[in-house]
């Protein structure tokens, strides 16, 4: 069998191996570099993606805490408010009904002074005639004669007005 | 006992004569490149079938370590903007690797053949010719030769053409050295056996001295060395040296 020279440029080799260089590059790109890369690509724009999902989804998390944030603020807002308003009726309430009842108070104690004064005026009235005629039995008895009406009824006058005074 | 070292054989010469190319002879070296270039191919192919952006198998995480690590080769050494040589310097690494490693099989290394080298050698030259002319221009890549003192015009010719030779001359001899070496101990170990196995008397000793019983397993040893490592050297370093050369041309 034929051999070639051990040392030598065989120029058949030389051409052939310039152009199956040429296509192993083109077989390495094509089967592995491409598929790879592509692959690689696109597991680059997965994880781009879900790294913006993750910022969105932060994004919305911050946006509803700080709503929630607001919402209870306002809440808390609002039941100081109601329980300021109420604090502030108890109080009204509690003064008008202080003012009715120191009212009524005055009402009854002035109505029982009334009661009082005229219960006396009566009294002093019927006294009044019990003593006249007291007085007028007492003085027929004592003098034994009949005074003349109107002297009578002046002497009683009088002794009364000196009773009440003394009274 | 003789000991034949050859180049590549000559399979079958094919009805082809060209004047200056000569017969067409399918050689060994054309035959194994084929093999080296299916085998390349084939394992490119295994790798990369059936890619998943997650929960990937081991064959998907070898096909992208080898990516990312040609990806870096190219662009830590050359720089961003010679993202298109990653596919080039892989295959020339990638057929450099399998041609040397596949001596291993018992076929010839396409590299043991100086023309397979040289044809990669001027390629490359050519590439850096080329970078070196879109860098500076063509009248700045003659000037180029002029520097530093126009008295060093023909060693700077001479540098540059050695550049592909020395490149060629390397990764060849290397291989080549490890093909002599190798065939050269397998004869020396085939001697030795049979001269230690002779010394056992009678037709029993004359039978055994036929077997060449220390070329089982020793030869192993020294191929660790010259294949292996040598091959796996030789074509990182070629690589290496078309990556700095082209960098180096695109420099202002």
């Amino acid at each position: 069998m034929q051999v070639q020279e051990l040392v030598g440029i065989v120029p058949w080799n030389f051409i052939a191996t310039i152009c199956n260089l040429f296509i192993q590059v083109y077989l390495i790109k094509r089967f592995l570099f491409k598929p790879v890369n592509e692959m690689l690509e696109k597991r680059r724009a997965k994880a781009d993606a879900e790294i913006q999902d993750a910022v969105k989804a932060k994004e919305e998390a911050q946006a509803m805490k700080s709503e929630y944030e607001k919402n209870m603020q306002e809440a808390r807002d609002k039941a100081n408010e109601i329980v300021k308003t109420a604090q502030k009726t108890a109080a009204v309430q509690s003064e008008e009904m202080i003012r009715e009842a120191s009212s009524q108070v005055t009402a009854m104690k002035e109505k029982a002074e009334k009661d009082i004064a005229q219960e006396r005026r009566k009294a002093v009235n019927e006294i009044k005639g019990e003593i006249g005629g007291m007085a007028v039995e007492i003085a027929g008895k004592v003098i034994e004669r009949e005074l003349n009406e109107e002297d009578h009824t002046k002497l009683i006058n009088d002794f009364i007005e000196n009773v009440g005074e003394a009274s | 006992m003789e000991l034949d070292i050859n180049g590549a054989k000559i399979l079958f010469t094919l009805p082809i004569d060209l004047p200056v190319l000569g017969p067409l002879r399918i050689s060994e070296t054309m035959v194994v490149s084929w093999i080296v270039m299916l085998l390349i191919t084939g394992v490119c192919i295994w790798l990369t079938h059936d890619l998943k952006e997650e929960n990937i198998s081991k064959r998907q995480a070898v096909a992208e370590l080898l990516v990312e690590t040609a990806n870096k080769f190219v662009v830590g050494n050359m720089g961003e903007k010679f993202r298109y040589m990653i596919p080039f310097v892989a295959a020339l690494f990638a057929t450099s690797v399998v041609s040397n490693l596949i001596s291993l099989v018992g076929l010839r290394s396409p590299t043991s053949d100086l023309s397979t080298e040289a044809a990669w050698a001027v390629v490359v030259f050519i590439m850096i010719t080329a970078q070196k002319i879109k860098t500076s221009g063509f009248g700045g890549y003659l000037k180029g030769f002029t520097q530093p003192i126009p008295v060093m015009t023909p060693f700077n010719v001479l540098s540059e053409l050695a550049t592909p030779v020395s490149m060629a001359c390397r990764h060849f001899g290397n291989i080549l050295s490890g093909v002599v070496i190798n065939g050269l101990i397998y004869g020396a170990l085939a001697v030795a056996s049979s001269a230690l196995l002779g010394l056992i008397p009678g037709l029993v000793g004359d039978v055994l001295s036929q077997i060449p019983i220390l070329d089982v397993g020793v030869p192993a040893i020294l191929s660790v060395y010259f294949d292996w490592f040598s091959g796996i050297m030789q074509a990182f370093i070629f690589c290496m040296l078309t990556v700095m050369y082209i960098a180096n041309a695109a420099e202002e």
